[in-house]
């Protein structure tokens, strides 16, 4: 109650973009709102949730709140149906003043279905007809001043894509802001109602005060079994008129949507006029080459090899870059400070720590540059229309497919993005197996160690060897994730129905600042969320690696000392020889030895052992740990840690870093489940710890067995 | 159930490259969802083309493409 009240105080006008999906909001979005927006979560839910601000004159400021895209209210997925959760609530925090609804020109006749349904709310509207740039160009006339009359809205030609229109649009919400108060609300114009709807509706009015329109009502009705904002009393009443009313909730959807067509079908024939002109066959051309049952997987499959490519070809010189930035401040920072615990903290701890997230911001950029791309052109529609017969036989659904690619990048977004798959199995298995494919932040391990294992040649005469090697190991989590869907598959029994009407909107050629704003939103999570945990973590490495039980550390320098004498070590030797037996006195040496038992199997040492108990934070803390680790007491501090890594040996004398090591830290990190984040989302998804659990225990089992094969088989 | 007396021919059973009038929905949610997404009595209907690996059907329906499985082809009935 207090929320609401703050609400009225400090009232800013808040309008709600709504729409079909495809129909451009997001670039309508990034028009009105540039780079003045932030994404969140609605309430609950993991549904993402983009706010911007706008600034329409100098008194008046708005929010725009950026909705899923729907089809109607009658959802059948969770991001859908948080559209109608929303907007039938007016008691919701996000429950808007206004909507801005964005329809494609070309595509009206369905578009409007659901403007229908938002006004029959009662809330004001705006009608944006996107991408009137490109009806113009097919020779489509719209007579705006008819539709605005017959539909009773402001109606405002725009492109999302030029920015035409959109000062315009500017101006008529601004209008609206100031009119607003004298809107008549109640009139529920697009559909009669039946007479078992306004039965029910009268009685969803009783129980909840705040209901204003005929509408909200009946939709609440309809949606009466989820709504989360109904208490137990008010859903058996509603439920019980319902019942009485002899409401069926499927044949009154059928009715109304039939009605609603029936009504605005005329009108928008008659505002459009098509030109002589043929529509374009583009897309019609290429789908009949990127759909194909045979060419289609092969073309996706030689655009996956080709992003995997780029990523490691392009990344390669800035990554250089910010290495070469991190070493220098490093060791100037030591030359201003001098030697004593705060410089060591500070290079040694902080910035080496930050140094192993920052340097992979060339790689992640381009991934989600690339991925971006292609959901912009239009194409991975077309991925879930080609692959939703193979992902059935392993009991998921063409849209996992844009999981399973996403998740090479962040597995958070990409277990959000399965909310659009309405079957609660096929969701749940990918939702459980999509961190076995290869995410972004284990780029940072697998780069360091397929340094060691990979030479740095050139195959075929265009294919880099280390390029190679990394798609090898993406489709190694591939795999994985195939396999754990297979048995899930058959573990996981349900009834309900599955299905894929999925629409493939026309190819476009991509909007580079919708691009732009997903990489650069993107990067700046990974740097601050990734960024957070790694300088904690760092601090907290350092400390564990720089102090030990009282005198341990003292004992062994002395020891250490003594040892140096009777062998005749000169100071380079001794002081490394010290470093490293004051580390292995260290708290971390301690931890790391604890486990060592566990983990020698798998060829792995202690010191590996702390970087992989820091790793279950985040994985991308792996190389950070490694750096603190090495670079503490260490004289080569000029050296990045590819090369200290290489040169680290066994007390035996044989690398740390053998053929066989290297590539089982690598299928341990390619298997295992070492996010908590990701643990965090799959608990919020699936509403239990059941599945997190689950998923956890599965995922580093398959990492330990998947280690110790190679590794038995390797050494 | 809206007719389960099939006087039409199911669109699962077309061949691609033919087309055809939608005459009605024998499963109501389903109808439900492609009335929303503009699939509506009268709409023409083309199968373009099969998935790969004898999977989902490429769709045009009044110009517009859409995607769906063979099983719920087989809920739209053609006149």
């Amino acid at each position: 109650m207090s929320e609401k009240s703050s609400k009225v105080a400090n009232k800013v006008f808040t309008f709600a973009v709504v729409g079909n999906p495809n129909a451009g909001k997001s670039s309508v979005f990034n028009q009105l709102t540039g780079l003045r927006q932030k994404t969140g979560n609605f309430p609950g839910i993991t549904v993402e949730k983009k706010i911007g601000k706008i600034t329409l004159s100098q008194q008046h400021e708005a929010t725009l709140i950026d909705f899923p895209g729907t089809y109607s209210f009658y959802p059948t997925s969770q991001d859908e149906r948080i559209v109608v959760q929303t907007l039938a609530n007016p008691t919701d925090t996000n429950f808007p003043d206004a909507v801005l609804y964005i329809a494609d020109v070309s595509k009206l006749e369905k578009h409007l279905l659901l403007l229908t349904q938002v006004k029959d709310l009662g809330l004001p509207v705006i009608l944006a007809l996107n991408m009137s740039d490109i009806a113009e160009k097919e020779g489509i006339y719209i007579d705006t001043d008819y539709l605005s009359n017959q539909l009773n809205v402001p109606v405002i030609a725009i492109s999302g894509r030029t920015g035409n229109g959109i000062e315009l649009l500017k101006l008529e919400m601004l209008d609206l802001i100031a009119a607003t108060k004298k809107t008549d609300v109640s009139k529920n114009n697009y559909y009669p109602l039946s007479v078992a709807a306004i039965q029910v509706a009268n009685v969803v009015k009783e129980q909840l005060p705040q209901i204003q329109t005929d509408f909200q009502a009946v939709l609440i009705a309809h949606h009466y079994d989820w709504l989360p904002f109904l208490n137990p009393a008010q859903r058996l009443a509603i439920e019980q008129s319902v019942n009485d009313a002899g409401f069926i909730s499927l044949r009154q959807q059928v009715e109304e949507t039939m009605q609603r067509f029936d009504r605005f079908t005329p009108i928008v024939r008659q505002a459009i006029r098509r030109g002589t002109q043929q529509p374009s066959k583009i897309t019609e051309r290429l789908d009949a080459v990127l759909t194909h049952s045979i060419a289609g997987p092969i073309i996706f499959f030689a655009i996956m090899f080709f992003v995997f490519q780029a990523i490691f070809a392009w990344a390669e010189y800035p990554m250089t870059w910010i290495e070469t930035v991190f070493t220098d401040g490093g060791n100037w920072l030591k030359y201003i400070l001098g030697t004593g615990w705060l410089s060591s903290l500070l290079a040694d701890g902080i910035l080496a720590g930050l140094s192993g997230v920052l340097v992979f911001i060339p790689q992640i950029a381009i991934l989600f540059f690339l991925i971006s791309i292609l959901e912009e052109v239009g194409y991975m529609a077309r991925v879930a229309f080609l692959f939703d017969r193979i992902m059935q036989a392993f009991g998921m659904n063409g849209r996992s497919v844009v999981a399973l690619i996403s998740g090479h990048a962040c597995a958070i977004p990409a277990i959000m993005s399965t909310r659009t798959i309405s079957n609660w199995k096929e969701r749940l298995i990918t939702i459980l197996v999509t961190p076995l494919t290869s995410c972004s932040a284990r780029i940072p391990v697998y780069t360091a160690l397929i340094g060691f294992v990979v030479p740095s040649t050139t195959v075929a005469g265009i294919f880099n060897l280390q390029g190679l090697a990394f798609m090898g190991l993406y489709l190694l989590g591939i795999l994985g994730a195939l396999i754990a869907a297979l048995i899930f598959k058959w573990i996981l029994k349900s009834k309900e129905r599955s299905f894929l009407l999925l629409e493939l909107p026309e190819y476009r050629t991509p909007v580079l600042r919708n691009v732009a704003y997903t990489v650069w939103e993107k990067v700046k999570t990974f740097v601050t969320e990734a960024g957070k945990i790694i300088i904690v973590i760092s601090i907290i490495l350092w400390a564990l690696a720089s102090f030990g039980p009282s005198g341990k550390i003292l004992q062994a320098e002395k020891d250490a000392i003594t040892y140096a004498e009777e062998n005749e070590l000169d100071e380079m030797q001794t002081k490394d020889l010290i470093a490293a037996r004051q580390i292995e006195a260290s708290y971390a040496g301690i931890l790391g030895k604890t486990i060592e038992p566990v983990i020698r199997p798998l060829g792995f040492d202690w010191k590996i052992g702390i970087a992989l108990i820091t790793s279950f934070a985040a994985r991308e803390v792996f190389v950070g740990t490694m750096a603190t680790i090495y670079s503490i007491g260490s004289a080569q501090d000029e050296l990045t840690l590819s090369q200290r890594m290489a040169q680290e040996r066994r007390p035996n004398g044989e690398k740390v870093y053998s053929l066989a090591t290297a590539l089982s830290l690598l299928i341990f990190y390619v298997f295992a489940m070492q996010c908590m984040s990701t643990l965090a989302v799959v608990k919020r998804e699936t509403n239990s710890w059941k599945w997190p659990a689950v998923q956890f225990l599965f995922m580093s089992g398959m990492a330990y067995l998947g280690s110790l094969l190679v590794y038995q088989l390797l050494s | 159930m809206v007719a389960t007396l099939a006087f039409g021919k199911q669109l699962s059973q077309m061949k691609p490259g033919k087309a055809g009038f939608v005459a009605q929905f024998t499963n109501e949610q389903l109808g439900c969802k492609l009335l929303a997404m503009g699939v509506l009595p009268g709409s023409r209907v083309e199968i373009v083309r099969e998935g790969a690996f004898g999977g989902s059907l490429y769709l045009k329906v009044d110009g517009n493409y859409l995607a769906l499985r063979r099983q719920e082809a087989a809920c739209i009935l053609l006149r």
